[in-house]
């Protein structure tokens, strides 16, 4: 039971990573990104591929796999938002998501396809016995994840952070006060993609196993979930929201015990229902979230 | 004379602020009014509420003795009130005839003239069947603006509302649509009128409200503004110059 | 090389009912809708009950899950889109998205995750000019080719046609020119929901009903929409039949597991070269 608990705190711990991600992109940045469930892919196979492929350690396969995130994500959104409005750099977000996920299915060569990638290796994996090992990844997880919030909380105090706000806002207005929107949004949608790369190098760390099918649009359902739920632009409501949708799941587990009639399709269509309607029920009841965002407290008088 | 429109401590804006604070407006019945001052001084921001674009937050509209203020923008046009925005007030993407005919379909005049098209309107807008086929987008200024006025009245309203008739538009169009606006008024529409292009649009009017900073800083008969040497003084609007 | 291109006009005839549907929607509700692709699904599905359980013929079926579609539509914005209409686009595409999953998940949770098709008899292909060609391809084109000509009547000759049309235009001056919008509203999703569900048979007739059958077209469709001109009914006819006939001539020079890339690619050129599509008017914010 204690093993089952860490092993939820690590799925803990690299959702909310995710979830602070796309909170970053979508929350503060008001860039939706449908994609991510493919990028986040693309972090898993990055860092996989430069430990087993290129002999990295594991420290540079996550700083690579950021960076590889990073760069797809900030190109995406210079080539499109170039030229365009948020409507269609969703679709493109999404199409883009898709064709990630279908390099990784298809270029056998390089990701053995439908097979998936075995034998990744983890941080100290050699150096930690096996009984200790899931302590250790969750304390790394769990430092991962602090770092994570620490340095978005410094960047949303930061002039930097003030801008994607007011670019979210309006970027007409921003726009006209002399800041470069493109280019803020090229950084913002970069900066998401690398947290989102660190957060796939963990779920490769975690499964030792990646396979096209762990990056289902489940993935994007439930981040999507725990943004809205925590409450969009606030971090600490992110984290909080990604323990409450990933508890939940692997509670409903449980629900197989409880309705035996159910086959696990059937479990993981009612998961998805759930996390659905969740989705609409709170933007429309509770569109806030259960958090707030972190505002500047200054008095104008 | 009795009063067609009535509007009392009118209170709008969009976000934070109000934009329009406290306007006291009174229309007499068949007669011009037009609204001059400043940019920003809430001119377009009161024809929008009056027409149900946007909601008032306090004060009150009467179209002849009947409060307005619950009334959708849809309802208000049942009830009297055209409204003719300042720009993109055509559908582009439509032809002059379906432009024509939404107006006829939707804007209540259904017991009038349901078939062909209004021989009053052939008469004030001659050049409109020429133009049947056309998409409205592809109209020059002065013919859009022509399209904008005849669907606005296709409602037969007995309230016109319109928002600088003359933007865009080369001095001769502007004084062909001031005669428009003065044939239309004629027929016995009441005309409240927004106008940058103050001493055309005071030529055909009988009254004028000078707006400014969300408050009405003047309300005088045309011709009295028009005699005034110095028109831009009233753009100040400053409450000494209060007539 | 001909089978290829005779493929491609097949598959997009087939998307250009859901295109259609995607301009209308975008046009009066100013959003795309990411829950089309699990509309379909639904649809398909619910034809599928009346014709394989109840043995019902396709036809049939196909109509009568067309109307409750579009029905169902109805209901469906009055539930969640309806609440949201105040919010922006940003929040209504993830409420579409969150619709989505719940609507493709009822149909894998109704029917499970594996392949099923219609009760129909196959004929044997015959050939024209050494095309193969089969009796459901000629259906497909007819069914599609009559919705798109009845949309188009719709569009231009009938008042509630006209007035959506005019919402897409200029939603405030459709106000002032007496046009209720919910009304409007209502009707345009009870065309995009009959639409849809014509699309959604045609794909289980064309391929397979499963699940994820609408929503792997989702891109194609969006691709369509906005090639030809988001809000322009004819664009996305036009537009439907050139991302399905490239997509599949596509599969001659590359694998054809990246068709996806084709509508992708097809959305960077024309944003890059004419934002508004082939056959739009430019985009006017406010």
């Amino acid at each position: 039971m204690i093993s089952f608990l860490i092993l939820i705190g690590i799925v803990i711990c690299f959702s909310a990573i995710l979830a602070l991600a796309l909170n970053f992109q979508w929350g503060l940045g008001g860039m939706v990104n449908f994609g991510l469930t493919g990028f986040y892919a693309l972090g898993a196979y990055a860092a996989a591929l430069l430990m087993l492929k290129a002999g990295a350690n594991t420290f540079v396969a996550a700083v690579g796999a950021m960076a590889v995130v990073a760069a797809v994500c900030g190109l995406v959104a210079f080539v499109t938002l170039r030229v365009t409005e948020e409507d269609y750099f969703a679709i493109v977000t999404l199409g883009v998501g898709e064709m990630l996920r279908l390099v990784a299915l298809n270029e056998d060569w390089l990701t053995k396809g439908a097979l998936g990638l075995t034998g990744v290796p983890r941080p100290f994996g050699a150096a930690i016995a096996p009984e200790y090992y899931q302590y250790f990844l969750l304390a790394l997880a769990l430092a991962l994840l602090l770092a994570t919030l620490w340095f978005l909380d410094r960047l949303a105090r930061s002039p930097f952070g003030r801008l994607v706000r007011a670019v979210r806002e309006d970027d007409v207005v921003a726009a006209t006060l002399g800041k470069n929107v493109l280019w803020a949004r090229v950084r913002i949608f970069a900066i998401g993609g690398g947290i989102i790369g660190l957060a796939g190098s963990l779920h490769g760390f975690y499964y030792q196993y990646i396979d096209p099918t762990q990056f289902s649009n489940i993935v994007l359902a439930y981040a999507f979930m725990a943004v809205i739920a925590g409450g969009r632009g606030a971090h600490r409501g992110a984290i909080l929201g990604a323990a409450a949708v990933m508890l939940l799941l692997e509670g409903s587990r449980f629900l197989k015990d409880v309705i035996p009639a159910l086959d696990s399709d059937q479990l993981a269509a009612i998961r998805i229902i759930i996390i659905g309607a969740g989705l609409i029920l709170l933007l429309i009841y509770r569109p806030r979230g259960f958090f707030r965002e972190y505002r500047l407290r200054v008095d104008f008088k | 004379m009795s009063s067609i429109l009535k509007v009392s401590g009118l209170h709008a804006g969009y976000g934070a602020g109000d934009i329009l604070k406290g306007v006291d407006v009174e229309l007499a019945a068949g007669s011009i009014l037009t609204i001059i001052g400043p940019n920003g001084s809430g001119k377009s921001t009161l024809a929008k509420t009056l027409a149900g674009l946007l909601p008032a937050r306090a004060g009150t509209v009467e179209l002849e003795g009947r409060p307005l203020d619950q009334l959708s923008a849809p309802k208000r046009v049942l009830a009297g009130i055209s409204y003719v925005p300042q720009e993109y007030n055509v559908f582009r993407n439509l032809t002059v005839l379906e432009n024509l005919k939404i107006a006829r379909e939707f804007m209540g005049a259904n017991g009038h003239g349901r078939r062909g098209f209004d021989e009053r309107l052939e008469e004030l807008f001659p050049e409109l069947p020429m133009h049947y086929r056309i998409a409205a987008g592809n109209l020059s200024g002065g013919q859009r603006q022509m399209l904008a006025f005849a669907c606005a009245l296709t409602a037969r309203p007995r309230l016109l509302i319109l928002d600088e008739p003359s933007a865009g538009l080369s001095p001769i169009l502007t004084r062909e649509v001031f005669e428009r606006v003065e044939r239309v008024n004629r027929t016995g529409v009441s005309i409240l009128m927004i106008e940058q292009n103050a001493i055309e649009a005071l030529r055909i009017s009988h009254r004028c409200i000078v707006l400014s900073g969300g408050r009405v800083r003047a309300c005088a008969s045309a011709q009295e503004v028009l005699e005034m040497k110095d028109l831009n003084s009233l753009y100040l609007g400053d409450a000494s110059n209060r007539i | 090389m001909l089978q290829t291109a005779f493929n491609g006009v097949v598959t997009g005839v087939i998307m250009a009912l859901p295109a259609l549907a995607v301009t209308l929607l975008f046009g009066v509700l100013k959003f795309p809708n990411f829950a089309v692709g699990a509309m379909m699904t639904v649809a398909a599905y619910l034809a599928f009950a009346l014709n394989a359980q109840l043995g019902w013929p396709l036809a049939a079926a196909a109509v009568a899950a067309a109307l409750a579609m579009g029905a169902l539509c109805v209901g469906i914005d009055h539930l969640t889109f309806r609440p949201l209409r105040e919010r922006g686009a940003i929040t209504l595409m993830v409420a579409s998205l969150g619709l989505g999953f719940i609507l493709e998940n009822v149909a894998r949770f109704a029917y499970g995750n594996s392949a099923r098709s219609f009760a129909i008899e196959l004929a044997r292909p015959f050939r024209v000019a050494d095309v193969r060609m089969n009796y459901e391809q000629m259906i497909t084109i007819a069914v599609s080719s009559a919705a798109m000509i009845a949309m188009y009547v719709l569009l231009t000759r009938l008042p509630m046609g006209r007035a959506m049309r005019a919402v897409a235009d200029n939603p405030s001056l459709a106000l002032v020119r007496g046009i209720e919008s919910p009304r409007v509203i209502r009707w345009t999703w009870f065309l995009a929901g009959i639409l849809l569900a014509l699309g959604g048979v045609l794909i289980g007739m064309d391929r397979a009903l499963e699940p994820p059958m609408g929503s792997n077209y989702l891109i194609s469709v969006f691709a369509a929409a906005i090639f030809g001109g988001l809000g322009s009914p004819l664009g996305a006819f036009v537009g439907a039949l050139v991302i399905g006939l490239v997509s599949e001539l596509s599969t001659l020079v590359m694998a054809p597991n990246y068709r996806i890339g084709v509508p992708l690619v097809a959305i960077a050129v024309i944003l890059v070269f004419r934002p508004q599509g082939l056959f739009g008017q430019p985009y006017i914010r406010k």
